[in-house]
């Protein structure tokens, strides 16, 4: 597998992979600690004969996004929290309708405006449902440099896969750390690209969304002889509005197994220094995604060199939540210590993937990172 | 090597950023790890803003330095010093500018404070107030033996356009001899 080294930032990696994976098209407004992922892209899409726009707020960012969606290109919105709050409304669309879109939200203190400049993992449940009604969401999340990368180029892979949108989460720590990364070359990156499916035959036989009850609709790009229409209403085969009960029902059903009925395709995973973990008394295992895993690995380490055998078990696919995943782990090892910068957002889910409710927990809500000897005192305090 | 940590405090817009930057860069391309994180309020300028490099031969997964833990800071301003002197290991190095930074007996007796005139050697010796981030950079690694001279030299030239190349070489020269003076004076 070929590999070049970086030495740049999560946020600039982001920017780079989605140019990478053939993003075309850049719509959004800048906003800390995002805004070097759209000054970036901003700097490398017109070189490529792409287009970067900052638009008037993030509402018309993500609105730019899914006509260039339509249009057959693959597109990139980016944010943060705030602006995930005001993209939601069009994220439901962009489901409803079907439109593959990726939505880079650099996480930061929230709720309302928070605190721009400091890190939080404070929008981990708005990312599984940022719009109201049926849908899943795929949110995968980085949890180093490296991933900054290659999360987003697996972001456009699954957009069009499903045809959805597809939300990576960085934080404000991952996303502005500078550093080395390994990252795949970009033939490799490349030669990974399966393009959206299309439809060839007669216009007058093509049903976009007459498709298989697990499968995504299948959009041919606007302007290119095929008609259909674009709705967020309840619709039919070819996209009209309709209210017919059997109809109404499929559809929903449908956005809702085109993605658990693959989720062999969504999952991953890292396990870190699991290896040895057996199940035997006293053997401690974290469970933390996204940057506070960076201070996990590192009070792992300490913990090791105490005696404590403990490991790290990381979703970086967040939604649809590895739940079978966990609720193997959980059983097999007692003591589990969540660690999130929220207040158990993501305990909740292994709460319930697990069946247990005696998890212990690790939570800081003031933008200040988690440090590795908080974990390492919590462990030590608890267990 | 055992980990270097190394802090830059300064006020927003003074361009502490890039040594951290310029460190870690020239680190990763001696074939170890270095990391640089950056923590600064929402006020655009003149908020406290602190740098934190870590630099070592294994991997770095946490990247920002444990309180207590820094082995050497550098200070251009009171109100960065004042909130970030408490990471540093009793006994480290701290270098402050001494027209903007004030340091107290207990500090004194707490670490080694080292007296350097940073801004007023890049305002008035080299010329050009931008060159502070170079000066302090010198001064680092003139301490600290961080990473080698050569490739940090090298890796600074390649981050600033070549028209003020000279000028930047200049500051670390002058960097590094206020840094010589002062360790020799202790």
């Amino acid at each position: 597998m070929g590999t070049r080294e970086v030495i740049s930032t999560g946020n600039e990696l982001s920017a780079i992979a989605a140019v990478d994976a053939g993003c075309m098209f850049f719509g959004g407004y800048p906003l800390t600690p995002s805004s070097e992922i759209m000054h970036v892209i901003s700097d490398l899409l017109p070189a490529k004969g792409g287009t970067a726009i900052q638009m008037e707020d993030e509402i018309a960012g993500i609105c730019t996004v899914i006509g260039a969606a339509m249009s057959g290109k693959r597109a990139l919105t980016a944010t943060s929290g705030p602006g995930m709050s005001l993209k939601a409304e069009n994220l439901g669309l962009a489901q409803m309708a079907e439109v593959p879109l990726v939505c880079v939200n650099v996480m930061r203190g929230g709720p309302s405006t928070g605190l721009p400049t400091r890190v939080s993992q404070g929008d981990i449940k708005q990312a599984s449902n940022p719009s109201h009604g049926d849908y899943r969401s795929i949110t995968l999340c980085a949890g180093n440099l490296e991933e900054c990368y290659t999360e987003t180029v697996r972001a456009f892979n699954l957009a069009d896969r499903f045809m959805q949108p597809v939300i990576v989460l960085l934080d404000e720590t991952i996303g502005h750390m500078h550093g080395k990364a390994m990252i795949p070359t970009i033939e490799e990156v490349e030669a990974g690209i399966v393009p959206r499916k299309t439809f060839d035959g007669p216009a007058d036989e093509y049903h976009p969304y007459e498709c298989e009850a697990t499968e995504p609709a299948v959009l041919n790009p606007m302007f290119e002889g095929y008609r259909y229409h674009y709705t967020g209403l309840h619709h039919d085969k070819n996209g009209f509005p309709t209210e017919e009960i059997e109809t109404c029902r499929k559809l929903i059903q449908r956005l809702e197994d085109k993605v658990m009925a693959h989720q062999d395709e969504l999952e991953l995973n890292e396990e870190f220094m699991c290896d040895d973990l057996t199940g035997e008394e006293g053997e401690v295992l974290i469970i933390a995604y996204g940057s506070v895993s960076l201070a996990a690995k590192e009070a792992i380490r300490h913990l090791r060199d105490d005696g404590i055998k403990a490991g790290l078990f990381r979703p970086i696919t967040i939604w649809p939540s590895p739940a079978k995943k966990i609720k193997e782990m959980t059983d097999k090892i007692k003591n589990v210590l969540v660690v999130e910068l929220n207040i158990r957002q993501y305990t909740d889910e292994i709460e319930r993937a697990s069946g247990r409710l005696d998890l212990e927990g690790l939570y800081k809500v003031n933008g200040r990172a988690i440090s590795p000897y908080e974990i390492v005192n919590k462990v030590k305090e608890v267990f | 090597m055992a980990r270097t940590i190394m802090r830059f405090t300064g006020v927003g817009g003074q361009g502490v950023l890039l040594a951290g930057e310029i460190f870690a860069a020239a680190k990763i391309k001696a074939g170890g790890y270095g990391l640089k994180t950056a923590t600064y309020t929402s006020q655009v300028r003149g908020g406290p803003t602190v740098v934190d490099i870590t630099l070592d031969d294994d991997e770095i997964y946490y990247p920002y330095a444990n309180e207590g833990e820094v082995n050497f800071m550098l200070s251009v301003a009171n109100v960065s010093y004042q909130s970030f002197k408490s990471g540093v290991k009793p006994g480290g190095t701290i270098v402050i500018e001494p027209n903007l930074v004030t340091a107290s007996d207990e500090d004194r007796a707490t670490w080694n404070i080292v007296e350097i005139p940073i801004i007023t050697i890049a305002k008035e010796e080299v010329g050009n107030v931008i060159t502070q981030s170079v000066v302090a950079l010198a001064i680092a690694n003139t301490y600290m033996h961080a990473v080698d001279k050569q490739l940090l030299l090298d890796t600074m030239l390649s981050k600033v356009p070549a028209k003020v190349h000279d000028i930047n070489l200049k500051a670390y020269d002058l960097g590094e001899k206020y840094a010589n003076e002062a360790m020799a004076e202790a």
